[in-house]
């Protein structure tokens, strides 16, 4: 199981599922990372976290912590 | 009242996830007729305004801080939400207008989804189509609004096309109102699943009112393109929709790397403070110079009596103290106005969100810390951004030790008596230091305050960082100046009148009871004469007997009750220590400009009736650190209050800061006198 905080720099995934048992799951489905969608690792901050995102047309900046609760693989 | 019956003017509420051009349609609607209170950063508390006079339609509009979803997840969106189901004084709103990205179709969908699903009536603004029109989409508003069940016109909020539109059919929809169905609160969506099940929804709205332009080759000629278009169902569409601004990515690519990211960064904080000194110099002295002047020749006209004292001394120095604060608000807050519409902000939120995180803060603290330089009370309104509660108590906990902009006139002064005035360029240095002084000791402190946590703050709560990184953008320069125009007016608002009573309040605890003092005169020349008058006065006011009570305090920080009385006077706020000094020092404006009279009376002021000087380097650098660190600020005292929900916040910053100032104070006074500098 790989979560999108595993992500490399530009790499595209399909988001698999969102683990509903972490305290920031319904934000990060209401902000639209939802199964099915494409995400791209676009950018990381100075020390590798958080990591930025681009989902839907925009670039949303996750902590690494939040992005593991996006299942990708 | 009058007796005709009219219908009461409609509430209209606006509301829209962050982003989505709301303000910009507030400010497009209410023209100049609104109140806010707005602050650098956020959009933090609502403002309130009335349709502009150029459009026949009459209704009262009220803006909120952006929403992602109903159901809220920091204190920010809970108050919007609740305001929004029933403001506290006009209830709930006849219509809301939601503004949607159309850039951003499906995400911002959901809000204006939950909203129809609560039965309000909505209307829905779709903004920055031009964005998508240069991907080659277009948003077909007539099938959207027919799949959604409510109206959809398309503005744009900068130039105001559209609008006359969006009004007229805000006017048909109030006035055809028939039922009003009731407000349903928000449990759409709580469940993971309704949730995927409502993206999955909007998907498949979103795929039917994409089309795509017709002609691709001409970009510029999009209105012409936008007469032929056909609609097609293409899954293609979706997929460019959905691209992001590959300029942007290029550009985070610098600043947000983990060299040039650090340097930007440092470069950006280091020219936003210097530019605070520098640019403001010329203009303070402006404004110090005129009251001074201002302050000597009314008290040549009006005399040397009481109230030629009270004018000059108490209400036009009392004024002046308030207003020698403009330039550098105008300045920090145009610069973060400025830094917040390019995008930068969030890029320097993320890029420090790490190391914040290591003494129990967040990302999001950044920006309320940055305003803390200008003044903490807009910063600790600023924290509502934070949705973690613990970390944003901790946040507003260390604001008092941003070194606001009240504390410049003080340090202004003190390094004026320290520094030798043919070498003025050290002084831009020494307050450099003091800068840098105060970030170090603000993270010391809030290291050691989170360690403390579950004993100081007791919260418990998850921490979280999710924020959307715009597109950069070139900065409007009408905007920030606008806003700052805004922040500025609403900051002396607050503080100019608490400021200007307690000045006048101080002049009368230094002149009365004993206002005409009885002295032999003769033989005196009238200026001799007006100064033993002023020193009597003094010697026998109020202040004095209260300064004598605190002598013991002030002593073994090598300070006497006159300091002891100025600073308790600066818990107004610290910039009335100058004008403190300057009445119970009892200057007498015959230098060029205030402060120089200020300090030249600073150095004949002398310890009881002994020779030994009263300000010397180790005292005023003594009273430099007590500025640093003491909570010298009633107001700040007063919204930290209200903000952390009770007195457990502010009464441990009284009691921490003005222990840790006095402490400080009294070890570097006598230790540098033990080193030998007087």
């Amino acid at each position: 199981m790989k979560s999108a905080a595993q992500l490399k720099f530009g790499e595209k995934v399909v988001i698999r599922n969102i683990d509903s048992s972490h305290p920031s799951s319904r934000r990060i489905l209401e902000i639209g990372f939802t199964p099915g969608q494409e995400i791209e690792m676009v950018n990381s901050s100075v020390f590798n976290d958080p990591l930025a995102f681009s989902i839907r047309g925009t670039v949303i900046a996750l902590r690494k912590h939040e992005a593991d609760c996006i299942i990708v693989e | 009242m009058n007796h005709y019956t009219t219908a009461p003017i409609p509430l209209i509420t606006l509301v829209g996830p962050p982003n989505s051009g709301k303000t910009t349609l507030f400010n497009y609607l209410s023209g100049k007729n609104y109140k806010t209170v707005n602050y650098p950063g956020a959009t933090v508390e609502y403002s309130m305004g009335k349709f502009q006079s150029k459009f026949s339609f009459k209704a009262n509009l009220l803006d909120s801080p952006g929403i992602v979803s109903l159901i809220p997840n920091s204190l920010d969106e809970e108050v919007s939400i609740n305001s929004l189901y029933s403001h506290p004084k006009l209830g709930p709103p006849d219509l809301v207008i939601i503004t949607v990205d159309a850039s951003q179709l499906s995400r911002h969908l959901l809000l204006a989804n939950q909203l129809i699903e609560s039965n309000f009536r909505i209307i829905i603004a779709l903004t920055m189509v031009d964005i998508l029109q240069r991907k080659n989409l277009d948003i077909d508003t007539a099938k959207l609004g027919k799949l959604l069940a409510c109206e959809v016109v398309k503005i744009d909020g900068r130039s105001g096309k559209g609008v006359e539109n969006l009004v007229a059919k805000v006017e048909n929809l109030i006035l055809s109102k028939n039922s009003t169905s009731e407000l349903t609160k928000a449990i759409i969506g709580n469940d993971s699943n309704d949730l995927i099940e409502t993206y999955k929804k909007i998907e498949l709205i979103e795929s039917e009112v994409l089309i795509r332009l017709n002609d691709t080759s001409l970009l510029s000629n999009v209105s012409k393109a936008n007469k032929q278009l056909r609609i097609l169902i293409d899954p293609k569409s979706k997929i460019e929709c959905y691209k992001i601004d590959a300029r942007t990515t290029k550009i985070d690519r610098i600043l947000l790397h983990r060299i040039w990211g650090l340097a930007v960064f440092f470069g950006v904080m280091t020219l936003t403070f210097t530019s605070i000194f520098w640019l403001a110099e010329p203009l303070i002295s402006l404004v110090d110079g005129f009251f001074g002047l201002l302050s000597s020749e009314s008290l040549k006209l009006l005399g040397y009596g009481w109230f030629g004292d009270l004018v000059a001394n108490g209400i036009i120095s009392g004024t002046g103290s308030i207003l020698i604060f403009v330039p550098q608000i105008v300045i920090l807050f145009m610069i973060l106005g400025l830094l917040e519409d390019t995008g930068y902000l969030a890029r320097g939120a993320m890029l420090i969100d790490k190391p914040l995180s290591k003494i129990g803060l967040n990302g999001k603290s950044f920006v309320p810390m940055l305003s803390g330089f200008a003044c903490a009370i807009p910063a600790i309104l600023a924290t509502r951004t934070i949705p973690n509660r613990r970390e944003r108590l901790l946040t507003i906990f260390i604001i008092p030790l941003m070194s606001c902009s009240a504390r410049l006139p003080v340090y202004a002064l003190l390094l004026a008596f320290i520094l030798p005035a043919d070498k003025s360029w050290l002084g831009g240095f020494m307050l450099a230091s003091i800068y840098i002084f105060s970030i170090v000791c603000s993270i010391i402190i809030a290291g050691i305050i989170n360690k403390m946590r579950n004993k100081l703050i007791k919260e418990v709560d998850s921490s979280t960082f999710i924020l959307e990184l715009p597109a950069y953008r070139t900065p409007k320069l009408k905007v920030a100046l606008n806003n700052t125009f805004k922040s500025t007016t609403t900051y002396f608002k607050k503080a100019g009148p608490v400021i200007l009573i307690l000045s006048l309040l101080l002049w009368m605890l230094t002149s009365f009871p004993n206002i005409n003092p009885n002295i032999e005169k003769t033989g005196l020349t009238e200026i001799e004469a007006m100064s033993l008058i002023k020193a009597e006065r003094l010697s026998t006011s109020y202040a004095a007997d209260l300064g004598k009570i605190i002598q013991p305090v002030m002593a073994p920080i090598g300070m006497d009750w006159r300091v002891g009385v100025s600073l308790i006077a600066a818990f107004a706020a610290r910039e009335v220590f100058v004008s403190s000094l300057a009445l119970i020092f009892k200057v007498t404006s015959d230098e060029s400009t205030l402060q120089n009279s200020i300090v030249s009376a600073m150095r004949n002021a002398r310890v009881g009736k002994t020779q030994q000087k009263l300000f010397t380097t180790s005292t005023i650098i003594g009273l430099i650190i007590y500025f640093i660190f003491a909570m010298q600020c009633l107001s700040t005292i007063a919204v930290s209050r209200k903000e952390s929900g009770g007195w457990r916040i502010p009464i441990l910053q009284i009691v921490i800061f003005t222990a840790a100032a006095y402490l400080l104070t009294f070890v570097s006074v006598n230790g540098l006198r033990a080193l030998g500098l007087d």
